[in-house]
């Protein structure tokens, strides 16, 4: 950990780097949120929140190497993100009119055994 | 992998997870206080760790960097740890913020607003609505209690866990390439990046459209000239300029900041020329999508046969259409 506190100037500039790390501590924060929450709605924010991780990342990636694509990319993100909670949304509200709750464990007999 | 670095990432990580696992589980304020503590001083170790690669650099200090990242990264947190589902939509709204402040510090203006407008605007309202729909309490006295299952998560030491794997991955992947990645561009790079691209998008209608507009109002209908490679614009140090002719008099023209392309026209342009098909497809994927919910969301109504026949404007075939009060299927 010492070269931890030798680093302290290292706060300067903003690399590529820190950003891709927003962007994966963003990401696994999603990912914690879908396993832990159990409200139907929350999970699928929490994919939303995951999108948006991605998103930071293709951005960054499109400002330092200077290549539009990446803002393109995030164009198709949003796009995906919107239809995504469009369906979602759908199935939410079909399954909560045929069990009342939002639980997802209220549903956990669809599996198999 | 760097055996030294990979540890570096994991003690972070430790920490960090053990800070998310305590944030999801406590109960008291005070856990939740030095679980929040634990988790800033995690993530601004990693980040000072990405900082470690020799790099020259004489920019100032980015603040704003630093301050939208916490915002983004504590509000997902509260955001998942929240119990009433409705302030963790709120706080996703804060998220789709601060992660578009850092949209426009990457200089990408037109998805930042775009991030704004579709996300905030309309994906957090659809969820919004939904919430509210689903939240009406069926019966008066349970609405003040909040449910089990938003109280209670389900599995956060594994969930952490999980998490823990894959951030110490990641993080020890991005210390590891540090060294290889771009380093940050300066406004002159950008400045020549877009006009280079700029150049690629000029057709010879444009072309001569945009001659005439940079060009001093003493040289109009001077001619434009390509240099050996064909490219209209050129570059001498940080300067981009063009050549324009009439006869055999050669004038150099330099470029002003105010003529350069913006964020939208090169992010529309590359949109337009490298990804056509994907376009369509996109659209293709919404209309979709606009089907799907609408046919999953409606109501089931059972019509029997003549009830179908009379909304389609035929006439009604068996007896018991006679007999109104035998009729077997429900009335819409």
């Amino acid at each position: 950990m010492m070269h931890l506190l030798a680093q302290t100037d290292s706060f300067g500039s903003v690399e590529l780097g820190h950003y891709l790390m927003t962007s994966s501590v963003l990401f696994v924060i999603g990912l914690i949120g879908f396993l832990t929450r159990r409200n139907m709605i929350v999970m699928f924010l929490c994919t939303e929140l995951m999108f948006q991780a991605a998103a930071i990342a293709m951005i960054a990636f499109s400002r330092f190497h200077h290549d539009l694509s990446g803002q393109v990319f995030v164009i198709f993100i949003l796009t995906i993100a919107a239809a995504e909670a469009a369906l979602a949304l759908s199935l939410v509200v079909l399954l909560y009119r045929r069990k009342e709750t939002l639980s997802a464990e209220a549903w956990s007999e669809l599996r198999e055994t | 992998m760097d055996p030294k670095l990979f540890l570096t990432a994991s003690v972070i990580c430790i920490f960090a997870s053990v800070a998310m696992w305590m944030l999801v589980k406590a109960n008291t304020r005070a856990a939740k206080g030095i679980a929040a503590i634990v988790g800033i001083a995690a993530f601004l170790g990693l980040l000072s760790n990405v900082g470690m690669s020799q790099i020259e650099s004489t920019q100032k200090p980015e603040v704003f960097f630093y301050l939208f990242s916490l915002i983004a990264i504590a509000c997902s947190v509260m955001m998942i740890t929240s119990a009433k589902p409705v302030y963790s939509a709120l706080y996703f709204v804060m998220v789709v913020l601060s992660s578009a402040s850092l949209f426009l510090l990457l200089q990408a203006e037109f998805m930042a607003f775009a991030l704004i407008i579709v996300y905030a605007g309309a994906i957090l309202i659809t969820y919004m609505f939904v919430l509210m729909l689903a939240q009406q309490a069926s019966d008066p006295e349970m609405e003040q209690e909040q449910a089990e299952y938003d109280v209670n998560p389900r599995e956060p030491a594994a969930a952490c866990i999980v998490g823990f794997v894959m951030l110490t991955l990641l993080s020890s992947m991005i210390f590891q390439s540090m060294s290889d990645m771009p380093t940050p561009p300066s406004a002159s790079d950008s400045r020549i990046a877009a006009w280079q691209t700029f150049d690629s998008m000029l057709g010879s209608k444009q072309e001569i459209a945009f001659v005439q507009r940079v060009i001093p109002a003493e040289n109009a209908g001077w001619n434009g000239v390509h240099d050996d490679d064909g490219n209209l614009i050129r570059f001498e140090g940080d300067e981009a300029y063009i050549q324009i002719a009439q006869g055999e008099e050669t004038l150099r023209v330099v470029l002003e900041d105010r003529f350069a392309p913006s964020n939208v026209e090169l992010v529309g342009f590359d949109l337009i020329a490298k990804f056509p098909v994907s376009l369509e497809l996109a659209g293709v994927i919404l209309l979709m999508a606009m089907f799907g919910a609408v046919i999953l969301a409606r109501r089931q109504i059972e019509l029997s046969e003549d009830e179908v026949r009379e909304a389609a404007g035929m006439a009604r075939i068996s007896f018991e259409a006679l007999e109104p009060d035998s009729n077997g299927g429900e009335s819409p």
